[in-house]
């Protein structure tokens, strides 16, 4: 669609990814100066020279009817022979230069992370935990007997009789791609030869002589992240981390968006398969560069995700799990040779995928038990998964149960006015003064509280501050709205107090719509304050009203009052502050220092299953014993569910928040003239 | 604070007014005694249901719309409503009041997600429509017998999810196919829906929450009257 602005010139739809900021453009600006304009910085060393190709950029062709607009590389200028020459050079094909990018026509661009100026901090570390060396790979290394004439036992029986003799492996079978570099392996290695075993089942390499060296990739494909996780699989040691942004958030934000992206075209799936293969292969890569290893010595991949992530990571149409029933193509753990899904490692390399729950609650969460193990542990346990759907497990030494509740983005920074995901600028913790009722914060990228910033030209470079608040995420949001409630700026049922007075809200004028300044205009990296409105309260409210509900749900089933012990995971779990989560009402009471929150769990989880087969059979055990609750069609729910919506809770006590809830609630007048009657 | 309260000293328009109060913060008892008081006068029971009842979730969908009240405050100001509607409902029967409408609504197939339409079916009663709740998962030729069995003049599809709203194309395309589809009006709404979405497959509108919906609803009954 093109349209005339006041200066009645022709503009244009330009949407960027994986940000998802959109804006309305003048005709034939760069792409570089657009996407600034919006406010994503792309990496430019030559300055727009068309030198420097840092600013690559991926122009998206088709219909994106969730956006509007139809995209095409015909909607940007053509490239210039120096452009078409350089990408030549390099063997790109389906990049463009930004800088050289005039935009001439509405168009979707995928800005990828190298091109970005400011890499997304994706805060997956991996923690040290005590798992025990049990790998599926290993290593031998056999003297074979020499062929001779009038002995016809082929190779592979000669190696076959020496695994047995010298090492007691019977019943083996040899991988095709292992059995092709046999006989050069036997030959170079004067009959001596080093082999990779899979399982103690299958012979996946033959390297001549005595070798060392066997690695294995742990992967987290998330919906938002997916990080790897490259390990020595004889030592254990985590030898690299690495995490891309999912390249499948260009065909849809959330998992059901891209289920439709795969039912609704025709090609849809394989764009979503290649491209988060092409992301694991990435990953693979660059670990293996950062390690200093070969591809070829990554033996295995263990790889966990949401049932969507897991379906078409396998190409498998996720159609069922879009729609009741929600039936899974698999649920069990599923072992398949990593080159048949595309993956460049090792050719003879296994692939194991942990098995899921149910319909929605996949490989990701019981990677999470598994690391946690929860089960295994005495006292009645809450684990939570938090993203846009949360998984939540119910446990005691007994029993397990589980539920999956639509949060929907708003713990990302999605559906609120200033959200933002965990980037530079992002506030991420917020306090608010019981007197003043000023705010202060802090963004990511600076250590300080905003009330320490010296703004203005003239402040020492050391004073002001590294990062101006570009918006906020997950953690500042939970975090600022259990504080507005806190000192009073927001009732327990969720609406700004009218009666109290103060320079931090900002009202219309009738009074009824109120807004909490949360970073007034100086300190915001857009020249405009940050906002909290009544409708980002209201999709909190809602959020964590679904969470809340279905915790309750598993508490009522599985007949128990309270918890002892909550643990939070997710990227966003190690940031959320167990406080102001109680506050909020996001989980039930417990004990505030038996809150846990515990990071990735899911990447640990994989890393486990990768470094110890045996506990791919616990995975098995704990995906069958989890009791599935599908919360929605509980009658219970909608009353849970309504009850929820209050801070913290309409009617659930917390006593450990005594103290520090506030004692009364404000009274608000209602409509008019008001005369308080009750009937008896 | 607490001046007594005398219903039975009080003018009608106060009555009235006090009502939409009571409405408005959801105390049932109390919007069943002031419609007793009105009966009791013999006045009309459909002047009590549009002065009263309906004036008062008027402006409780007003301030739902504007985010001041929220979910919790609107079901009860909709149980209280039901309350008064419950004394009202069988004099209108017999009267020859003119109806305001009656609602097939339900969510589509495949999807499981029915507190949003609740909420609708609760604020299109306070709004004094016939409503008609046939709860999750519904095939096209569920909806198509519901309409016909109640003689429905509006269809409400609901779908909480992306991948389960496309089956609204198929419910629309089966009233047309049945020669329904003229005779009804199709609301749609739900989390991942827009305006672009409903007029695609064919629906008369898109409401984004239960206030929109109840004026919409509105404004398609007005112009069906003419």
């Amino acid at each position: 669609m093109t349209v005339m602005d006041s200066k009645n010139v022709q503009t244009h739809n330009i949407i960027l990814m994986p940000s998802g900021r959109r804006g309305r453009v003048a005709h034939g600006k760069t792409l570089l100066e657009a996407a600034k304009d919006l406010g994503v910085e792309i990496e430019s060393v030559c300055g727009g020279r068309q030198k420097c190709s840092k600013c690559l950029v991926k122009i998206e062709g088709g219909e994106f009817s969730k956006h509007g607009i139809v995209s095409s590389a015909n909607h940007i200028s053509p490239p210039s022979k120096e452009e078409i020459a350089y990408l030549e050079k390099e063997g790109i094909h389906d990049r463009r230069m930004s800088c050289a990018s005039q935009i001439i026509g509405d168009v979707l661009v995928t800005v990828p992370e190298e091109s970005r100026a400011q890499k997304q901090i994706i805060r997956k570390t991996a923690t040290q935990r005590a798992i025990e060396i049990k790998p599926a790979i290993r290593q031998v290394y056999v003297e074979v007997e020499q062929a001779q004439l009038g002995f016809h036992r082929g190779d592979w029986g000669r190696l076959q009789d020496a695994l047995d003799e010298q090492w007691g492996h019977k019943d083996l079978s040899i991988d095709i791609h292992a059995l092709r570099r046999l006989q050069p392996a036997l030959r170079q290695g004067d009959w001596k030869v080093t082999v990779t075993l899979w399982n103690d089942a299958e012979v996946i390499d033959v390297q001549s002589g005595y070798q060392e060296g066997i690695y294995g990739l742990a992967v987290d494909v998330g919906s938002t992240t997916v990080a790897s996780y490259l390990c020595d699989l004889r030592t254990g040691e985590l030898l690299a981390t690495e995490s891309v942004m999912n390249p499948q958030v260009s065909y849809g934000e959330d998992l059901m968006s891209r289920i439709s992206y795969t039912t609704e075209r025709p090609d849809g799936l394989e764009k979503m398969n290649t491209a988060i293969i092409d992301a694991v292969n990435q990953l693979a890569n660059r670990a293996a560069r950062a390690a200093k290893v070969a591809r070829n010595e990554i033996y295995e991949i263990v790889m966990v995700g949401n049932t969507t992530m897991v379906h078409t990571l396998l190409n498998i149409s996720p159609k069922e799990i879009g729609e009741a029933p929600f039936a899974l193509a698999d649920r069990d753990a599923i072992d398949v040779k990593a080159r048949d899904l595309g993956l460049k490692i090792n050719s003879a390399a296994n692939a194991h995928i942990l098995p899921a729950e149910a319909g929605h609650v996949g490989a990701d969460n019981v990677a999470v038990l598994l690391a946690e193990q929860p089960h295994q542990q005495d006292g009645i346990i809450l684990t939570v998964d938090v993203g846009t759907n949360a998984e939540i497990v119910l446990s005691s030494p007994e029993w397990m149960y589980s539920a999956s509740s639509p949060t929907g983005p708003a713990f990302e920074g999605g559906q609120i006015s200033s959200g933002m995901r965990a980037a530079p600028g992002a506030i991420e913790r917020v306090r608010i003064d019981r007197e003043t009722k000023q705010p202060r914060f802090q963004v990511i990228g600076d250590e300080r509280w905003s009330d320490a910033w010296v703004l203005g030209d003239s402040a020492p470079v050391a004073q002001q501050p590294k990062q101006l608040a570009a918006g906020i995420c997950g953690s500042g949001i939970i975090e600022v709205v259990a504080e507005l409630y806190l000192v009073g700026l927001l009732t327990s049922g969720g609406r700004f107090n009218p009666e109290v007075d103060c320079a931090s809200m900002q009202w219309d004028q009738e009074k009824r719509k109120g807004a909490f300044i949360l970073a007034t205009a100086d300190q915001s990296s857009t020249g405009k304050s940050i906002l909290v409105t009544q409708n980002d309260v209201r999709n909190i409210q809602l959020a964590k009203a679904a969470l809340y509900a279905g915790a309750k749900i598993l508490m009522m089933r599985s007949e128990i009052q309270s918890v002892d012990k909550i643990i939070l995971a997710g990227a966003f779990g190690s940031y959320i502050d167990p406080k102001h989560a109680m506050v909020l009402g996001l989980i039930p009471d417990c004990n505030l220092e038996e809150v846990y929150a515990v990071g990735n769990a899911a990447g640990d989880g994989a890393r486990i299953a990768l470094l110890n087969k045996e506990k791919r059979a616990e995975a098995g055990q704990i995906s069958r014993n989890v009791r599935y609750i599908e919360t929605a069609v509980d009658a219970d729910f909608q009353e849970e569910f309504v009850k929820a919506m209050n801070l913290p809770h309409k009617s659930d006590p917390y006593p450990h928040l005594e103290g520090i809830l506030p004692e009364e609630q404000p009274e608000i007048k209602k409509r008019g003239r008001r005369r308080r009657r009750q009937i008896a | 604070m607490n001046d007594e309260i005398n219903l039975k000293e009080m003018p009608e328009e106060e009555i009235y007014e006090l009502m939409q109060e009571d409405l408005y913060d959801g105390l049932e008892a109390e919007v069943v005694e002031a419609v007793e008081e009105l009966l009791g006068r013999e006045i009309e029971p459909i002047e009590i249901m549009t002065k009263g009842l309906v004036a008062g979730m008027d402006v409780v969908g007003v301030d739902f719309r504007d985010g001041i009240l929220f979910v919790p405050e609107v079901l009860m100001a909709a149980k209280a409503m039901k309350g008064g509607m419950a004394l009202l409902k069988p004099l209108l029967a017999e009267s020859d009041a003119p109806k305001m409408g009656t609602m097939v609504i339900g969510t589509v197939k495949g999807d499981i997600h029915d507190i949003g339409q609740n909420l609708v079916s609760m604020m299109m009663e306070g709004a004094g429509f016939e409503v008609v709740n046939l709860g999750i998962n519904n095939s096209v030729e569920t909806f198509i017998d519901a309409i016909k069995e109640h003689n429905a003049d509006l269809l409400g599809l609901s779908a909480m999810l992306t991948t389960t709203m496309t089956y609204m194309r198929i419910v629309i395309d089966g009233l047309k196919e049945s020669g329904l589809r003229d005779d009804v009006v199709v609301l749609v709404g739900g989390a991942p829906l827009n305006h672009d979405f409903a007029e695609a497959i064919g629906a008369d509108a898109y409401c984004k929450d239960a206030a929109v919906g109840v004026e919409t609803a509105k404004k398609f009954m007005a112009l069906k009257s003419q």
